[in-house]
């Protein structure tokens, strides 16, 4: 009972900070909410039972990557409103495209039929042994070649970076 | 797979390079590999093998790969020049070869997972090296906006994984498949995912109305980048799309039919349309780029078992003709400064070879007897024609019209109007090579096209 509560409190925190994002004026604020964005996605993932999921969420999204977020915003220097002006068209034409697709999910999900998962859920799917198993036996060829990925990002960032040296 | 492990190594052999000052030896070796990779690569012909439930090399997997291959080894004789710059060689070599492994991946596929790592693998190296010339606004404006578009639809993409994997449990193709095909009630959400993905990948193919980003992406980036994203990019895109709704959402045909019937349309005629009039002989490629999706699009609206052979011929022949087009327009902009179409002003006296290959490209790229792209267009329209849509037949057949109409101004731009600018062009002796072998390719696909139809 007390986790439908949590799940309810989580979720209702997540989407607050979400829309807050969104909302507020200054982006350093913005970057903040996203900050506890995260901490309540990984709320969501300690109450499946994921604990190492929730610790690398918080490591990577909230550690590494908000502070490079920050760092980046405060060498911008986007304290003054600098955002152009947009015309009304295109406000409105957003607002539409986006209220079309907000139409189309809600509608997806009250028409859903109750989800009944192909195999029964496993409350240890989440720890580490068996994230280590899934990773290393069915998802193994994605690890080895996500590799490359991670390579390619690495020299395209050295190569944006460097000097060119006559 | 071997083509996978090659490419790969050839990308690391290619960083090595920079250490252990072996630079000069890196083009011949990567030429090399290619040849090695394609031969492999044929040796898996019949074969059907799936490795890990990742990947399946079916013969349309290895179809797909070799005209990859294909059309990469004459990308990189294009390209020589871009190679030629010290400082960056063995990145931009790593970074080309990566984006190939990437194309591998997006054609041989049957998990959700590597189709996504895929796109990004192919992906990632072109938002880099669209901004490859850094000191050109243009090219940094290319990489930014193509970065953040590109971010932006693989968003909607992983939404719609996200969504399909919620309705049926599973990343596997064939899993999703059989779960459409037995379940007659699936969750709503499914149908959702299926729209949200079918948007990721319109953009990556550029068909309208996801295609604002191409013009400007094609234009600003170095014109040997535009050529590989024109040709190598858009198959790998275009076989994963159909790979993706031939075999796991064919049986919801109409959820998404209609939608592609109007996406289609709008390709055909926003694309033709609008290079129509461009003054920018590469903006205007572009435009024809986002067109030639359009017929692609016809192909995978058919939904039969003609649509794969008549993209394949499509993406054969369109390819080809564009790595000789974005040749002669990079040649000649460099010459002249300027790819307006009056820098092809009188090229038919100043260097016959260059308006001859121009021609028969542009005539190929219009679909004009005896050359690939008429017959491309025929395969494409026949198979549209037997699927019921005649028309959306008609609207391609008015489009092409026009698209006849822009491709001719080049034309009659080299062959009946002055030279003003004596600038003398400097064309190496690989690019003639290149140029000559692209337009025998073209006439002869055109003349015996069944070699690559009965493929598949």
């Amino acid at each position: 009972m007390i986790i439908t509560y949590m799940f309810y409190l989580l979720s209702f925190l997540a989407i607050m900070f979400g829309l807050m994002v969104v909302l507020s004026k200054n982006p350093v604020h913005s970057v903040l909410y996203l900050v506890l964005t995260f901490f309540a996605i990984a709320g969501h993932y300690v109450l499946l039972n994921a604990q190492f999921l929730a610790a690398v969420h918080i490591i990577v999204y909230a550690g590494a990557i908000m502070v490079l977020f920050l760092y980046i915003i405060m060498m911008l220097n986007l304290n003054k409103e600098a955002e152009p002006h947009k015309s009304l068209w295109i406000k409105a034409s957003a607002a539409v495209a986006a209220g079309s697709l907000l139409v189309v999910l809600v509608a997806s999900i009250k028409g859903t039929v109750a989800i009944t998962p192909s195999n029964e859920f496993n409350p240890n799917i989440g720890l580490i042994e068996n994230l280590g198993q899934t990773l290393f036996k069915d998802y193994l060829l994605p690890f080895e070649v996500s590799s490359v990925l991670l390579l390619a990002a690495m020299v395209g960032a050295v190569m944006l970076a460097k000097k060119s040296i006559k | 797979m071997k083509a996978l492990i090659l490419l790969s190594s050839l990308g690391v052999i290619a960083l090595l390079a920079e250490i252990f000052s072996f630079k000069k030896l890196i083009y011949p070796i990567v030429l090399l590999g290619l040849v090695l990779a394609f031969i492999l690569n044929m040796f898996d012909w019949d074969t059907n093998q799936l490795y890990f439930k990742m990947m399946q090399t079916d013969n349309y997997a290895i179809a797909f790969t070799s005209l990859i291959i294909v059309i990469s080894f004459l990308w990189f004789i294009m390209a020589e020049g871009f190679f030629k710059e010290e400082s960056n060689q063995s990145d931009h070599f790593a970074l080309v070869l990566f984006a190939l492994v990437g194309a591998v991946i997006m054609v041989s596929y049957t998990n959700m997972a590597m189709l996504f790592l895929g796109i990004e693998i192919l992906s990632i190296p072109m938002y880099i090296l669209a901004g490859s010339n850094k000191s050109d606004v243009l090219s940094n404006e290319a990489a930014f906006k193509y970065l953040i578009m590109g971010a932006f639809a693989t968003g909607f993409l992983l939404f719609g994984i996200t969504l399909i994997y919620g309705a049926t449990g599973s990343f596997d193709l064939t899993e999703i498949a059989t779960v459409v095909s037995t379940n007659t009630a699936i969750s709503s959400i499914f149908y959702v995912g299926v729209l949200l993905m079918l948007i990721g990948m319109s953009f990556k193919v550029s068909a309208a109305p996801f295609h604002f980003w191409a013009p400007d992406v094609y234009q600003g980036a170095p014109t040997v980048i535009t050529a590989f994203m024109a040709t190598i990019v858009k198959t790998a895109a275009f076989a994963a799309f159909l790979k993706l709704f031939h075999t796991t959402f064919s049986s919801l045909g109409e959820t998404w039919m209609h939608i592609v019937w109007v996406m289609a349309a709008l390709t055909l005629l926003v694309g033709n349309i609008t290079a129509a009039i461009q003054t920018s002989t590469k903006r205007m490629l572009a435009y024809s780029s986002v067109a030639h999706a359009g017929y692609m699009l016809l192909a995978l609206l058919a939904n039969n078992s003609f649509s794969n052979s008549a993209i394949l011929f499509y993406a054969t022949a369109y390819s080809i003709a564009s790595i000789a087009t974005f040749c002669i327009v990079s040649i000649v902009a460099n010459a002249k400064g300027s790819d307006v179409v009056d820098s092809f002003n009188g090229l038919a006296k100043s260097n016959p070879l260059l308006a001859f290959v121009m021609t028969i490209a542009l005539l190929s790229l219009a679909g004009i007897p005896p050359t690939a792209g008429f017959f491309a267009k025929y395969y494409i329209f026949t198979s549209a024609f037997t699927a019921g849509n005649a028309g959306l037949v008609l609207i391609a057949i008015i489009a092409s019209l026009v698209g006849v109409y822009y491709y001719f101004r080049i034309i009659i731009a080299m062959f009946f109007k002055e030279n003003t600018n004596n600038q003398p062009l400097e064309v190496t002796i690989n690019h003639k090579l290149l140029l000559i072998v692209i337009a025998v390719a073209i006439i002869l696909l055109g003349l015996f096209p069944e070699s690559i139809i009965s493929l598949l």
